[in-house]
């Protein structure tokens, strides 16, 4: 398959903006914490106060990633950009909420994965295909094939993969299934923005290896579909013209090899 | 145009039949599948009817299956899938064998579950929802992709498109695709908050129509390439999707999204509006749904839109979120094989708005080839899909 071009990439979690923000050992840096959380983004105006706090996160990840690639909103608008969200678990808070207090029924709107494109598709007026896809990191790593395959059939100029993930809400069901999920659960949302490009994209089984060892969970923690985005930003520190990416989730191990992903600023990431 | 795929087997599990069958019998006949709601308290709700499985017959036993009902609801289509397949579906190597389902509450009711105050483990991990899809594939014996998408009431129709895709980049050779949702108190009460419930019949394009039913199901089909072997079924030939871009539960009131889907779907077809013999229509029910869907397709299709047969058949069973699309897939291959399209039950006073022809009353004799089937759902997720039916 054809490998897009990364044109930019967002990415914040709890560590803090960007690669350089994770430590070294996130498990020795959270000290024992289990939830590591991003706060609510502040933004004022009506729309945005019945928005929850992870569609307010999805806002934060598109537009960092526009200042990534000094951009403007008018640059992502319209019918010719693809969004593809990915989340293993942001609809938890939501679920969890209505199903212990009820309430409304846009209430009952939030509660959907889709809530949280829409409202980027809303704010930025991204209207081009559509598609959101439910799981961990191979997820945005399959997220990412989806991407280059419209890029590469025409379907769009560009495409829009969104990760994002929230656990504070859902912190004590987590520690039930403890075994499900490593530790810490690290909050975090990303966007990359991708254009054709010449070089050359490889999914395929990952091999050997503890998951948990894996370089970029080691920084990042547990935070599931938004591993791959936390693994590009520092590949991109590196600034290599290969990398490879990998993500395991409930068995599955991929692997993702792709070849002039170069980024337009090696050492900035938003 | 796109390399074509296969649709060669399908297995169903819907409130009007379960297996293929009975399934479309009950949609010639004009049965219900809409009765009161049993399994839980619906006693404080608007409304407490839906399309409620009352029984899972297909099965002999559940012994090892997880105790999911969005688990067992998708392995009773599959063991349907693998009847109709000739025993197997699943081809030599297992890790070719894809499964991508579509969802739009995956186990939420095993988040309920959990915290009334069921503890075992399992309920957790069964309530994120990509769990019933992992469940599926462990059955099946697939060690393939296996992907959860969630497009909301459009998702049994992204499956499809994403499930083809792995077949055309040569990550599967088989792919069981297709949706489901289960009905709970969860979904009852969002809809029920939403007022989006009726308290008559569910009337698409009906002057009266005054709101869906909720009903649920599982629809699974089997994907080839088509150059592996001719489906005995039909052939996905396009797909397209778009974002309204306008509101979290609402579509656009001009239906821009899904006019742009299907020009989309028709693109990747190679086709055009005068190929196209049937539509399946979203057809909900809503007074919103049905005007935005009629001018969206007045739209896309120009004149044709006139000429062809367009139906729902959503009044019978209910509005099946996660497998709506599928089962609606499904119908439209079977329309073609059996020479009729069921009717649009309960559309009996015709609104100046709608102005298609939705098929009312009775079945009509029709050999639809080629069929464009259309969806939409919260987030302004909308779908459309185009499929040839084996001839």
């Amino acid at each position: 398959m054809r490998a897009p071009s990364l044109r930019a990439l967002g990415f914040v979690s709890a560590w803090g903006p960007g690669a350089q923000a994770l430590p070294a050992d996130a498990r020795q840096a959270a000290a024992g914490r289990p939830v590591l959380s991003l706060e609510r983004p502040e933004r004022a105006g009506d729309r945005y106060r019945r928005a929850t706090r992870e569609c307010l996160l999805g806002l934060t990840a598109v537009e960092r990633m526009l200042e990534d690639a000094s951009a403007t909103r008018a640059d992502i608008a319209g019918e010719r950009t693809a969004l593809i969200y990915v989340t293993a678990a942001a609809y938890g808070p939501s679920n969890l909420a209505f199903i212990e207090r009820g309430g409304s029924g846009i209430h009952f709107a939030y509660t959907a994965p889709a809530v949280v494109p829409a409202e980027v598709a809303i704010e930025f007026g991204v209207t081009g295909p559509y598609t959101i896809l439910l799981g961990g990191a191979p997820a945005t790593l399959r997220a990412i094939a989806h991407a280059a395959s419209l890029l590469q059939d025409g379907a769009c100029d560009r495409a829009l993969v969104l990760a994002l993930e929230v656990f504070e809400e859902c912190a004590a069901l987590y520690a039930r299934g403890r075994r499900l999920l490593g530790a810490p659960l690290v909050e975090a949302a990303g966007c990359l923005w991708l254009e054709p490009g010449q070089g050359e994209l490889v999914l395929d089984r990952a091999r050997g290896g503890r998951v948990r060892m894996d370089p970029t969970r080691r920084r990042l923690g547990e935070s599931l579909s938004c591993e791959p985005l936390a693994g590009l930003a520092l590949a991109r520190e590196r600034a290599t013209g290969r990398l490879e990416l990998r993500g395991a989730w409930r068995g599955e191990r991929l692997r993702l090899t792709w070849t002039e992903a170069r980024p337009t600023s090696p050492a900035r990431v938003a | 145009m796109t390399e074509r795929i296969a649709i060669v087997a399908a297995g169903v599990v819907t409130p009007i039949g379960q297996g293929l069958e009975s399934f479309w019998s009950a949609l010639l006949t004009g049965a219900s599948g809409i009765t009161p709601i049993e399994r839980f308290p619906v006693d404080d709700l608007r409304v407490g009817r839906g399309g409620e499985i009352k029984k899972l017959s297909r099965m002999e036993s559940w012994a090892r299956v997880p105790d999911c009902r969005a688990t067992r609801l998708l392995i009773s289509a599959a063991d349907e899938l693998i009847a109709q397949s000739g025993g197997s579906p699943l081809a030599a190597d297992a890790q070719r064998v894809a499964v991508v389902v579509g969802t739009a509450l995956g186990g939420v009711e095993e988040g309920e579950r959990a915290l009334a105050g069921d503890r075992r483990r399992r309920r957790l991990r069964d309530a994120l929802y990509d769990s019933p899809g992992h469940n599926l594939a462990r059955w099946l014996g697939a060690t393939g992709p296996v992907m959860t998408v969630s497009t909301a009431c459009a998702s049994g129709a992204t499956a499809l498109a994403l499930g083809a895709d792995l077949l055309r980049r040569d990550e599967a050779d088989a792919v069981v695709a297709g949706g489901y949702d289960v009905l709970c108190r969860f979904v009852m009460r969002g809809f029920d908050a939403l007022r989006s419930l009726t308290r008559d019949q569910v009337r698409p394009f009906d002057r009266r129509r005054s709101g869906l039913l909720l009903g649920e199901g599982a629809a699974l089909v089997l994907l080839r390439r088509e150059r592996d072997g001719r489906g005995r079924l039909g052939t996905l030939l396009g797909y397209g999707s778009a974002s309204d871009a306008c509101h979290v539960a609402a579509p656009d009131p001009e239906g821009r999204g899904l006019q742009r889907s299907m020009a989309a779907a028709l693109a990747q077809a190679g086709l055009g509006p005068d190929d196209i013999d049937f539509v399946s229509a979203h057809g909900t029910g809503t007074p919103v749904n049905d005007r935005v869907e009629t001018a969206a397709l007045k739209r896309a299709l120009g004149r044709r839109a006139y000429a062809i047969p367009v139906n729902s058949i959503k009044p019978s069973m209910g509005h099946t979120m996660g497998a709506a699309a599928t089962l609606e897939a499904i119908m439209c291959l079977l329309a073609s094989r059996h020479g009729v399209i069921p009717p649009t039950l309960h559309l009996e006073e015709p609104d100046p708005a709608c102005d298609l022809d939705y098929v009312p009353g009775n079945p009509r004799p029709a050999r639809p080839r080629v069929s464009l089937s259309t969806s939409l759902g919260f987030g302004g997720c909308n779908a459309a899909l185009v499929l040839e039916g084996a001839a």
